[in-house]
């Protein structure tokens, strides 16, 4: 029997860092964080109860070492550590160490992580469990000159996967023959920087699809599914905007859907919050993809429509508690969506930037959620993935809860940090999205909103503003008894 | 008194009305307010009000931020203008063009050799930041002429990491 768990580390940084600590701090449980020397002055480190230095701000030395991470649960008397997305989440030796000391890991067994952290296992698995999967190669290709063979077998266009991947981190579209040994090799070089493993497999890939994933939680009772996320829309794989529920599930499909991520959760012996992936075809057929063996970024969107709190439930999950989910099938209620605010430059191709937040205005009101890693004064580094804060709204319906968003959008101001705020608002506005025909090739085909409009007009709140600064600092150096004018740039370090 | 307000290419004329602010004809009152030290900014605009932000200024004006953008304005007077529409205009472009690192990262390839000829939109360097690569490619055709970087070195936003002279 494991000791009752009191003390909760949390091996993560950011926003998801703040919102595990809330959950703790709601379930009555004490959480001590750990940080790297950029991240000294986060406002994760100073909402635990306890932190921990762990090193040098490269993740390496720091968020991706076990064992400073275990040395810190020990020294500080920590009985569970929640390990958040990315970094270590999903790598089964950490669990397994975990385990091994005797402490809990909040999530699944490691066992688990290992069935599916292999993308090629996980699949003759699934395959195996009845779970619908791409058509495809099981094995990872041995050379590249093998890659032309399966090609031609599964068809064109494919699908290049690093084995070991995630995040979008090691894939290539192949449509034409000739380029698939570059993408092969490129493909495994960054699998292998990513993932220290270079092997790739490859798939047909199903054009067109959406992106459609269903939330397991399993108990040590019971295994369910929470509904859907639309997560069609992607940029490099990456995920821009998700949504609960999805314009392309109806309550047959939801059932459908979540019976297959149930058997695909049961057929590795899954415990806590998961993620199953599909690709949803537009004739309604859908593929599994891979399962995500963590909490994912794009959660609150599912709590937000039926009501759950998953990381709270994973917190009890992990205490050998029952989850709090009513039995029955749960049915959504309105219409979350969430946009993923990130340091990257929408007036520059979206290409990341970084700096100082000097000053940092958040929407507020009924149906607004704002889950940050971030304050005025932080320093955005790029040391770590660009996710700044994650902006979402809950409303009646899908058109409100559009509405609702770019309302918000239009509220929130990050001065300091070139953001993809401007990239967000173009999007939300696009009449493709606003109708709901998206899928995970939309930005693909409108490379437009990656880039700010060359011919767009000053905006007059832009030229009044610059007019009244311009008027006041004219002002200010009048009554400082200046004697002409100046310009303004001798005056502007004063404003710092 | 009217105001010239530029943002890169495009100027408006802004005439100061009392209160208010004559744009295109249109009669707008605008008042500011804003919190000394503070980046936060707050017009109203016609009775509407609207949250802006301030990020200093550079040469080129203030520095505002509006809906997720970043605008540099430059208001002048009359006087003003006319003196820098006198200054002697720096000469058009030509000869090499200088390929910037277009953010802070780490250089993992160069697809390229000294004395290579490249073909517009070509793969030059492969950059990584916040774990993504990105391809920088030639903006023109040209022959690859000094190679200032190499595989492994951490590079900032700006930084030359080659030149591409004439064919």
């Amino acid at each position: 029997m494991t000791p009752p768990i009191t003390r909760v580390l949390v091996a993560n940084r950011g926003e998801i860092a703040v919102r595990i600590i809330r959950a703790c701090h709601a379930e009555g449980l004490e959480a001590v964080a750990v940080y790297s020397d950029a991240d000294r002055h986060a406002p994760f480190v100073a909402l635990a109860d306890h932190a921990v230095r762990l090193g040098p701000a490269p993740s390496a030395e720091s968020y991706l070492r076990i064992d400073a991470i275990l040395a810190a649960a020990k020294d500080m008397g920590a009985q569970a550590i929640h390990p958040g997305y990315g970094f270590l989440s999903e790598r089964a030796p950490f669990a397994r160490a975990i385990e091994e000391a005797g402490l809990i890991f909040v999530g699944p067994p490691s066992s688990a992580i290992e069935a599916m952290g292999d993308k090629t296992a996980a699949r003759r698995l699934m395959q195996a469990a009845g779970v619908p999967i791409v058509p495809g190669a099981v094995q990872p290709l041995s050379d590249p000159a093998e890659a032309v063979e399966v090609a031609q077998r599964i068809g064109y266009p494919v699908l290049v996967k690093a084995a070991a991947g995630g995040g979008g981190k090691g894939m290539r579209v192949v449509h034409d023959p000739a380029d698939l040994a570059a993408a092969v090799t490129s493909a495994s070089s960054e699998a292998l920087k990513s993932f220290g493993d270079g092997s790739v497999y490859l798939e047909r890939f199903v054009e067109r699809p959406r992106h459609v994933e269903i939330q397991v939680l399993a108990d040590h009772q019971r295994t369910v599914h929470v509904g859907e996320r639309e997560c069609s829309v992607q940029r490099r794989h990456q995920k821009v905007v998700e949504e609960a529920p999805s314009v392309a599930v109806d309550a047959a499909l939801r059932e459908r859907m979540g019976a297959a991520a149930v058997a695909a959760a049961q057929a590795v012996g899954y415990r806590g919050a998961g993620t199953c992936e599909f690709l949803l075809a537009d004739t309604g057929e859908f593929f599994f993809l891979e399962m995500n063996t963590r909490i994912q970024v794009e959660h609150p969107v599912t709590e937000l429509v039926y009501g759950v709190d998953l990381v709270r439930e994973q917190l009890r999950i992990a205490q050998g508690l029952p989850m709090t989910l009513p039995h029955g099938p749960l049915v959504p209620n309105g219409w979350a969506i969430e946009c993923r605010i990130t340091s990257e430059d929408s007036a520059n191709g979206l290409l990341p930037s970084s700096g100082v937040i000097r000053a940092l205005t958040v929407p507020e009101g009924e149906g607004i959620r704002w889950d940050s890693g971030v304050v005025e004064g932080s320093e955005v580094t790029l040391f770590y993935d660009s996710m700044l804060a994650k902006l979402i709204v809950h409303a009646a319906d899908r058109p409100a809860a559009i509405a609702r968003m770019r309302e918000a959008l239009d509220e929130l101001l990050i001065v300091g940090v070139a953001t993809n705020v401007a990239f967000q608002r173009r999007l939300l506005a696009h009449p493709d999205f606003i109708s709901g025909a998206i899928d995970i090739q939309f930005l693909d085909r409108h490379p437009e909103l990656l880039s700010t409009s060359d011919t767009a007009a000053i905006p007059i709140e832009v030229a009044l503003a610059a007019v009244l600064l311009e008027e006041e600092h004219r002002q200010a150096r009048r009554n400082a008894g200046e004697a002409h004018a100046a310009r303004p740039s001798r005056w502007g370090t004063a404003l710092e | 008194m009217t105001w010239f307000v530029t943002v890169n290419d495009r100027t408006l004329e802004v005439t100061r009305d009392g209160d208010a602010f004559v744009v295109d004809g249109v009669r707008v009152p605008a008042t500011l307010v804003r919190t000394p030290g503070r980046a936060e900014l707050r017009l109203t605009l016609d009775g509407r009000a609207v949250v802006l932000g301030l990020d200093g200024h550079s040469p080129s004006g203030w520095r505002v931020m509006h809906q997720g953008l970043l605008h540099e304005v430059r208001v002048e007077d009359e006087r003003t203008r006319e003196l820098r529409s006198r200054a002697p205009v720096p000469k058009g472009a030509g000869g090499p063009v200088q390929l910037k690192a277009p953010m802070p990262g780490l250089v993992v390839r160069i697809a390229v050799r000294e004395g290579e000829q490249v073909q517009a939109g070509a793969g030059l360097v492969v950059l990584e930041a916040m774990k993504m690569e990105n391809e920088l490619k030639a903006p023109r055709a040209g022959v690859v002429q000094g190679i200032r970087v190499n595989p492994g070195q951490t590079v900032e936003k700006g930084a030359v990491l080659l030149q591409l002279g004439d064919v």
